[in-house]
């Protein structure tokens, strides 16, 4: 999971990439095939199969990791907030500082948040493998 | 304390608990469904099983604990709690659930080819649930004591008996069931007493003043960095290797049915934690009194006893005490499920009679363990347990789902590594706490550096091992993730 130089075998420098923009994996799938000038129409469908499955991984693995690093950053942003402004900890609500209030729970709903995002992407991803794999 | 409702709450939990595990039985009958419910268990189901089993000994009473003993910064410990769930739903619930393995074990042995590395996980799994249960019992322990003034072996010695009997008898179907109830039950124990503090405390004068109860020092702004990192690292990578969270996921029909499961989860858990952290708060200005390391866990069984008056108390005290025991059965018999389900797989044949031995001896360990412990805080003891979780099966499980490259050797390698910097930390803590101060936070939260040694190791061995790579690797990993109907 960390960054690899490029001797990798092929499929783990495509995931640290710095095409983590969002729906790039269906492009990404046929150039590959070609690149590697293994997987043209008349090759046997194994490969084209899985070359397809390893586009879906990528895909998967880009967003989980997309989505953890863009729960921890707003977490982080969020709590470095309550924690730098002072006047969080002077105004009482119900006789508890605001500060202690965001903390305690501010954060859930971010989690929930992300998470709903995500498991509408990662649904869409397999939508997208499967159409390809039927238009083969 | 009144003894009598300590008594009654107890044995009424434990009466339920006992009768939904023998109404269990009778569905139960095959190895399969011994293991993981036939996997015909709905979402909601299996989510509220998810909170019942994960909400243990240190989310019901040693959250509100740590608050009142050490301020907002005891607040991550829910937040880790919860937004572990969310990791797992990012990197593992759905290829976990597609990879079709009952246990941790089974999975690393099919994906990695390797009698070895199934060895050493059944190993890293039985002690992660021994070292979980312990809490669990010291927790059981003080609410005995507190609540009946019995000496504290007898509460240990009856949590850890009936969760031998109800799985045994029953397995996981039943479990299913009894871990469900016991989620509702837990909320419904800490919300309303909650609810009746706020109705109540509008009236009493709090014993400390805002300012003082909740001084800027303990809040948010006097944030410990590292501390705070190293402890996200822990809880939200720990939860993915809690061998009973993962047996879970096998009881899901399919992978979108698991990554549903996983979000009601959170949500239920991100409910659930609201309580806690209330009762904390109301502590702080309630009970400051019980801001000592002995008493602090305490403080949800005591507290309504002390704000609320006449009978209405000793009812809201009743449902606390039974809450708090239903926490300690449920992660106990999970944890038991998932120890069982390994040492009767890999030493007794897998027969269902080999479970049942299995299910008394993986009480009676943690049990003598307990035993000759100090009791700890609640939450801390169990925190140090997902750290030593997130350093030896986290990183073997996350690469063998997203990573090719990880060979037999390399899973070993880390897991081994994880294993002995997580278990020197934790062993060797008092030792260095007292000699070198400037290294305390270092090795009280190991998790910031020991993960990701952990995880450079497996790297590592297994690129010098490439060579040894398995070879269904890729056919492994299609099954993984490709969706349920596409599968060949």
């Amino acid at each position: 999971m960390t960054g690899e130089p490029p001797a990798d075998p092929p499929p783990r420098v495509r995931v640290t990439a710095p095409r983590a923009g969002a729906a790039s994996a269906r492009p990404s799938a046929p150039t590959r095939a070609g690149a590697r000038g293994a997987a043209s129409p008349h090759d046997a469908p194994g490969d084209v199969q899985s070359v397809y499955v390893r586009s879906l991984i990528r895909s998967q693995l880009r967003l989980g990791l997309i989505c953890a690093a863009g729960f921890a950053i707003t977490t982080a942003a969020f709590v470095i907030a309550v924690a730098l402004v002072p006047a969080l900890d002077e105004a009482f609500v119900a006789g508890v500082p605001a500060s202690w209030l965001l903390l305690g729970f501010g954060v859930y709903p971010l989690a929930i948040t992300v998470a709903v995002l995500y498991v509408r992407a990662a649904a869409r991803n397999e939508a997208r493998y499967r159409s390809l794999a039927e238009d083969r | 304390m009144n003894p009598a409702i300590g008594y009654a709450a107890i044995v009424a939990v434990a009466l339920v608990s006992v009768l939904i595990g023998f109404y269990g039985l009778r569905i139960s009958r095959t190895t399969s469904d011994f293991y993981v419910a036939s996997r015909t268990v709905p979402p909601w189901w299996n989510a509220s099983a998810i909170g019942g089993e994960y909400l243990s000994a240190a989310s019901f009473l040693g959250i509100a604990g740590l608050i009142l003993l050490t301020g907002s910064s005891a607040m991550w410990f829910p937040i880790g709690y919860t937004a572990g769930y969310l990791m797992l739903l990012l990197f593992v619930a759905a290829p976990l659930r597609r990879s079709g393995a009952y246990t941790i074990p089974d999975f690393t042995e099919a994906r990695l080819e390797s009698a070895t590395v199934r060895r050493v996980t059944s190993v890293l799994v039985i002690v992660i649930g021994w070292l979980y249960i312990v809490p669990q019992l010291q927790g059981a322990a003080l609410t005995v004591r507190i609540t009946t003034g019995l000496p504290s072996w007898v509460g240990s010695v009856a949590v850890a008996a009936l969760v031998a009997i109800v799985v045994a008898a029953g397995g996981m179907r039943a479990i299913t069931f009894v871990q469900a109830f016991q989620f509702w039950l837990k909320l419904a124990a800490i919300a309303i007493p909650v609810v009746a503090l706020l109705l109540v405390t509008g009236a009493i004068e709090p014993e400390l003043p805002p300012a003082q109860a909740f001084p800027a020092a303990d809040g948010p702004g006097g944030l410990d960095l590292y501390r705070t990192v190293s402890l996200m690292v822990a809880l939200l990578l720990g939860t993915l290797g809690l061998p009973h969270v993962l047996v879970r996921f096998y009881t899901n029909p399919d992978g979108p049915t698991a990554r549903r499961t996983t979000v009601i989860v959170l949500v239920l858990l991100s409910v659930f934690y609201a309580f806690p952290t209330l009762f904390g708060l109301f502590g702080r200005a309630f009970a400051p009194d019980l801001a000592n390391a002995g008493d602090a866990d305490a403080l949800v069984l005591v507290l309504p006893d002390r704000l609320v008056p006449g009978v209405w108390g000793d009812l809201l005290t009743a449902l606390v005490i039974g809450g708090a025991f239903a926490a300690f059965l449920s992660t106990s018999s999970g944890l038991v499920v998932s120890v069982a389900g390994v040492i009767s797989q890999d030493l007794l044949g897998g027969s269902v009679r080999g479970f049942r031995i299995a299910a008394f001896a993986s009480t009676a360990v943690p049990l003598l363990v307990a035993f000759l412990t100090e009791p700890a805080g609640l939450a801390g003891s169990v925190g140090l347990v997902f750290a030593f979780t997130a350093a030896t099966l986290c990183p073997v499980l996350l690469l063998g789902i997203w990573w090719r490259g990880l060979t037999a050797r390399g899973a070993v390698a880390g897991m081994a590594t994880g294993a002995v910097l997580s278990g020197a930390a934790i062993l060797g803590g008092a030792l260095v706490t007292t000699s070198a101060p400037a290294f305390r936070a270092v090795v009280e939260q190991p998790a910031a550096w020991s993960v990701p040694i952990a995880v450079l190791v497996t790297v590592l061995v297994s690129r010098a091992d490439r060579r040894r790579m398995p070879r269904g690797t890729d056919a492994f990993l299609a099954r993984l993730h490709l969706p349920e109907r596409d599968r060949g």
